[in-house]
């Protein structure tokens, strides 16, 4: 395998992990593992939650560098999952450079749950949420309907790349808005439970693990943007419910 | 019963959850488990102990130990069963009545409540870090036994023709 083969290889897995939510130190690991199983002599590569640098030597002469950098991050951890385990595959046998590129291709691409079951499934946490923190039928079915409006708004959101601070904001700011207005025309009286139930939607959960893991790891960098990028989140939610509840406190008399 | 329906609710949330993240069908049941897993912890401690933040503790080690377990067991990410199960030991409740309590004016009432959310958080960070760093720790020095077995192993080989 030549060097640009090998570093295309490698680039590809990492940025795939990267912008997946697999945590940084298991990119780093991973890539430098491939490079030393395809053959190279060195690898070293830096990887904080938006870039990656990897500079390969294969031979005495012939060094690579190469960085990447990412701009959008979703959550897919089956792309995580499979790409873990086609890394480790590779460590043990010897697979062609062609197959390894269909593989990582068909990984990529692997379909994701349908678009209505992934709305639904949105709701659902909202509503399993209220009833958590204590709603009875009634608050958890309003919780249902607030998930259905932030997920629908936070897609259209995303497309338009908005920035994820905004797009918690905008969250919080509808589940306080039709709580409050459910609250003002008497369908309900947990209001707080049900704007709590419908927050936990938004909150970081992967971001939190991840930033804890790295700080574990030693990755310093990377764990602190993601802690303070948890942070941020947390902040902008409580922004956004701040808003209606302040503005519209008539209807909830507070 | 009071006790026990809370989990269940973790349980779906979590599996909703799983489903958003998107997780591979075959893994969703044990992912959601975690979630329930962690508030059974909750629960059942509750009985014993009054303080909510050691309860926390307690929840995220139990549920770091679930995920590193199974994540042996089905040789994948630890992230993809501690993230889900994660979430509903986060302190949403705390985050919401603090601001409530300061939008309300009331300072030292979101104060103190601001300062238990972010002992609640920070009990769950001190959780996780303590199963994953032993667990790290094992297998260090699994590896590192392991290692001496095989150079042992070596050494007997090559004795009798040396």
């Amino acid at each position: 395998m030549t060097i640009s083969q090998l570093s295309h290889i490698a680039m590809e897995m990492g940025l795939i992990l990267l912008s997946n939510g697999a945590e940084t130190y298991r990119v780093e690991e991973s890539m430098h593992r491939i490079c030393i199983a395809l053959g190279a002599r060195e690898a070293e590569i830096f990887c904080v939650p938006t870039t990656i640098i990897i500079s390969i030597t294969m031979d005495d002469i012939e060094t690579l560098t190469l960085t990447r950098r990412i701009h959008t991050r979703v959550t897919d951890l089956t792309k995580v999952d499979e790409l873990n385990h086609l890394s480790r595959q590779i460590c043990y046998e010897a697979i062609s450079y062609d197959d390894l590129l269909s593989e990582i291709k068909r990984i990529n691409n692997a379909p994701a749950y349908p678009y209505l079951l992934q709305v639904l499934a949105f709701a659902f946490i909202a509503q399993m949420y209220t009833l958590f923190f204590g709603g009875n039928f009634l608050d958890s079915c309003i919780g249902f309907i607030i998930g259905i409006g932030t997920k629908l708004l936070m897609d259209v959101m995303i497309r338009l790349e908005t920035n994820i601070f905004f797009i918690n904001m905008v969250g919080g700011f509808i589940a306080a808005t039709v709580a409050v207005i459910a609250s003002g025309l008497g369908l309900t009286t947990h209001m707080n439970t049900i704007i709590i139930g419908s927050i936990m939607t938004l909150v970081p959960g992967l971001v939190i693990t991840n930033a804890i893991r790295d700080i574990i790891a030693g990755d310093y960098l990377a764990g602190l943007t993601k802690g303070i990028e948890a942070l941020l989140i947390a902040a902008a939610i409580a922004a956004g419910v701040a808003v209606p509840l302040s503005l519209l406190r008539p209807f909830w008399g507070g | 019963m009071t006790y026990f329906l809370p989990c269940l609710y973790a349980f779906g949330a979590s599996y909703a959850f799983a489903i958003v993240f998107n997780i591979k069908k075959n893994k969703l049941l044990f992912s959601a488990l975690g979630g329930f897993v962690g508030q059974l912890t909750f629960a059942l401690f509750q009985l014993i102990i009054g303080n909510d933040i050691i309860l926390s503790m307690l929840a995220a080690i139990a549920i770091s130990l679930y995920a590193e377990i199974m994540a042996r067991a089905t040789s994948s990410p630890t992230t993809i069963y501690l993230a889900i199960a994660l979430i509903p030991l986060v302190p949403g409740g705390g985050m919401y009545y603090t601001m409530l309590y300061f939008i309300n004016g009331d300072a030292d009432l979101g104060l103190s409540t601001g300062i238990h959310t972010l002992l609640i958080s920070g009990a769950v960070a001190v959780g996780i870090i303590l199963v994953s760093s032993s667990v790290m720790l094992t297998r260090k020095i699994m590896i590192r036994r392991k290692l001496a077995v095989r150079k042992q192993f070596k050494q007997d080989k090559n004795e009798p023709l040396s």
